[in-house]
């Protein structure tokens, strides 16, 4: 049941990355997202980043395991986000999370991904439900 | 602001690659026991459908910049199973932007997902070539 669960409840902070060069291919052949400013550091510096912005759906879709393991019982029908500024290859990430409306029937949920700068990088939102049964 | 008429695409029938299901759930620091909700990532990369916005781009002389993305599902995609993509697409000139609402159903004909893709579209001096 998710009864338990409070508007203000923080979800577990999740780390990831840092990624590299490799992690971002292997992210590019895998979703067909080859665009070259996540792999060319050339390309990334002729606009001005120092290394090239992690792929923002790559950050996007690392919230589904975080939320799958903050809590079994209730399953995501929704993810969002806006990618605000690059996250850049080799940043560490710090993924969380807050409940921002909970009723028994649904939780909604305020997500960021934070890299070394000090503004997000994702800001997001997932909608959550009891499984049936649960 | 709108600048024309939306235009529709599609359907698309696409699959569930299982083996490309779990490759991107590794990728994305899932366990792999299911379809991961951003794998329509993929669809929306396939070269089918992704070739209207690589050619619009090429046309308008900019590249399209991921800005923001949404995934809504009545019910989970299941790995191996086909699926029809119907696709709404929008552009509107300020910002410059391109909007994609993909309605996701099942081969019954029964919606199961709606996923939204926005593009921000800036001028490719500087970018190299689009992605």
């Amino acid at each position: 049941m998710s009864g338990d669960i409070k508007v203000g409840d923080t979800i577990p902070e999740t780390v990831i990355g840092p990624f590299d060069a490799p992690s971002l291919a292997r992210y590019a052949e895998v979703s067909g997202d080859a665009n070259p400013l996540h792999l060319d550091d050339a390309v990334a510096a002729a606009i001005g980043f120092p290394a090239p912005p992690v792929h923002g759906m790559k950050l996007l879709a690392a919230f589904e395991p975080m939320l799958r393991a903050w809590r079994d019982d209730l399953i995501i029908s929704s993810l969002a986000g806006r990618f605000v500024q690059p996250i850049l290859r080799g940043d560490t990430v710090r993924l969380s999370g807050r409940v921002l409306r909970a009723t028994d029937d649904e939780i909604f949920v305020r997500l960021t991904a934070y890299g070394a700068a000090r503004a997000p990088g994702i800001i997001g939102e997932a909608t959550l439900r009891p499984k049936v049964g649960a | 602001m709108p600048l024309e008429p939306p235009r529709a695409l599609g359907p698309f029938r696409l699959r569930v690659d299982p083996a490309r299901a779990a490759a991107y759930a590794r990728e994305t620091g899932g366990d792999g026991e299911s379809v991961p909700l951003a794998y329509p990532a993929v669809w929306l990369a396939e070269p089918s459908l992704f070739s209207v916005v690589r050619d619009l781009c090429d046309e308008l002389d900019v590249v399209p910049v991921h800005e923001s993305q949404s995934f809504s599902y009545d019910a989970p995609l299941v790995a191996g199973e086909s699926y029809d993509l119907c696709v709404t697409m929008s552009r509107e000139e300020t910002p410059p932007r391109l909007t994609m609402v993909a309605t996701v159903a099942t081969s019954d004909g029964e919606t199961c997902a709606r996923v939204e893709t926005m593009l921000r579209l800036v001028p490719r001096a500087g970018f190299g070539s689009a992605s």
